[in-house]
């Protein structure tokens, strides 16, 4: 059986998605010894080399999306979100086993290994959590007006299997249907989302009891509004102010979502030699 | 009464000048008897107008008590026709199979069920409705689920229930901010306090398990929530998510059928 790790990159306005990615391959080779296949519209070979397959593919938008680290003086900035052909992982990855990673996870260990080793078909994550401990995420993990569940399409590992093709063809009913469904769970003003589809999708696939098998732990994320800076190769430092205070907290070996720090992540990965 | 069956179903219904309860227990006992078609139920009403053939028992009592209604729950002890008795409110349905209730509740003489959740199986940690239970660390007891089989213990939770509806004015005075009417949920909680938590409840069973639709428990904009989130029936799916046990809808002239 072939293993690997599937990311997706297209690059936007402002966020270099294939530098990301390929900064991301290469801590994926080094923490979990497997290849790494990027799914882009790239065509630059200089920019692709750290990857062991590339899959072109036309970038689909979810629509624009706001980033507060993109915020300028007065203005706030909506960029050009491509994120919608996640949906596709399952007809694209050319792995039996795949770990599909978000372009802004860090992998800082071998962590990912766990689920590489489970006999789950299917896993992702079902909570986020703030490592500050400053944000409880109640906005993030759940959607809709009426607060349904969220699991989180940032780290998906399936297998090839009647199970994941089942999640993967719900996900893309629910993009190709996205106003019923938007509708139907009171997401106002809502673009499409991987997590929302991936949540959707597992609800019906789960025969609507929600009872679905998780990744075991949560998603250590950094939130909106704090700085991360690169102080070892595996270890990040978080700035973050609480109750007016700035404090630091250090991830040592420890996997991370970026939320929303397209920017610092960015400025990382570029000063990354 | 008499014992005449082993076990079933009790639904106590009094229809008020607002709401027709006795149409809400019919409705909650055609939901049983699509999962149970043999089940036992009876049904205790002011009133004889009823779907004969939905019930197996129906009883018809002079309510001493009518300034509040509630009062008159000590009596589904005296009333029921069964050796073991699951009492439901009548403004539940249920969404599926529960006949393993009884193998789980069968080993006490007493249960109340204890926690509320939301239409996703969540216990809810919202605790708007339950503040003089916080106030007076009274336990967290729904009585739309109760289960007793005849026993000392059952007779003495029960004329302990009676005892505090009928001198609620004496009662009152030992909890921090009572209510002026109480409800049968505070009643079944100051009764389960004073003979002991432990003999009545099991806050750590996963069921009996009672959905609630009000809206401070779960997310809802409107206090209907018939009109705000899609409901399916047949199974019963609410927002989409099928539902399991008992479900307390709430909206009282919602008709599932």
């Amino acid at each position: 059986m072939t293993t690997g790790a599937v990311i997706f990159a297209f690059d936007n306005e402002e966020t270099d998605y294939v530098a990301m990615a390929a900064w991301s391959a290469a801590r994926i080779r080094r923490h979990l010894k497997i290849p790494t296949a990027v799914i882009t519209d790239c065509q630059d070979p200089g920019r692709l080399s750290q990857f062991d397959h590339v899959i072109a593919a036309d970038p689909v938008t979810g629509g624009t999306r706001f980033f507060e680290d993109y915020q300028q003086t007065q203005t706030w900035k909506t960029l050009t979100w491509y994120n919608a052909g996640r949906v596709d992982a399952y007809a694209l990855t050319p792995w039996d086993q795949t770990l599909v990673l978000d372009a802004d996870y860090v992998v800082c260990s071998d962590q990912l290994s766990v689920v590489l080793d489970s006999a789950d078909d299917f896993l992702s994550h079902r909570m986020a959590w703030d490592v500050t401990g400053i944000d409880n995420c109640s906005g993030l993990n759940w959607f809709g007006d009426n607060h349904m569940p969220m699991w989180w399409a940032t780290v998906m590992m399936f297998r090839k299997s009647p199970t994941s093709e089942f999640i993967f063809d719900c996900m893309k009913m629910i993009k190709e249907n996205w106003i019923h469904y938007k509708d139907l769970y009171h997401m106002y003003g809502g673009n499409f989302r991987n997590d929302y589809a991936l949540s959707i999708a597992l609800g019906i696939v789960s025969g609507h009891t929600l009872n679905v098998n998780n990744i075991p732990w949560g998603l250590a994320s950094i939130v909106s509004g704090h700085n991360l800076t690169q102080i070892a190769p595996d270890c990040f430092q978080i700035e973050y102010y609480n109750q007016g205070r700035l404090k630091t907290i250090d991830l040592q070996n420890m996997d991370f979502h970026a939320m929303c720090k397209k920017k610092q992540l960015g400025d990382i990965v570029a000063n990354t030699v | 009464m008499p014992i005449q069956s082993e076990r079933g179903y009790l639904i106590m219904a009094q229809n008020s000048h607002k709401v027709d309860y006795v149409d809400c227990a019919c409705q909650l006992a055609r939901s049983i008897r699509h999962f149970h078609p043999d089940a036992k139920i009876c049904l205790l009403s002011n009133t004889d107008a009823t779907e004969s053939d939905l019930f197996d028992y129906h009883e018809i009592f002079a309510w001493p008590l009518s300034d509040n209604p509630y009062a008159n729950d000590w009596q589904v002890f005296s009333s029921s026709p069964f050796r073991q008795t699951i009492k439901l409110e009548a403004d539940m349905i249920i969404a599926s199979e529960i006949d393993h209730w009884w193998t789980m509740l069968e080993h006490r003489d007493v249960v109340i069920s204890t926690g509320a959740r939301d239409f996703y199986d969540q216990k809810t940690p919202n605790r708007f409705y339950r503040k003089v239970f916080d106030a007076n660390n009274l336990p967290d007891v729904y009585n739309a689920v109760t289960y007793w089989r005849l026993s000392e213990t059952a007779q003495e939770f029960f004329r302990l229930v009676r005892k505090i509806f009928e001198n609620w004015e004496q009662y009152r005075t030992l909890i921090k901010f009572p209510d002026e009417i109480p409800s049968t949920d505070l009643v079944y909680a100051m009764a389960a306090q004073i003979i002991g938590p432990e003999r009545v409840t099991m806050p750590f069973a996963s069921y009996p398990r009672i959905v609630h639709m009000k809206r401070g428990i779960i997310p809802l904009r409107l206090e209907n929530w018939t009109q705000e989130i899609t409901w399916e029936s047949d199974p019963l799916r609410i927002n989409t998510v099928a539902q399991w046990g008992a479900v307390h809808y709430h909206v009282k002239d919602w008709r599932y059928d």
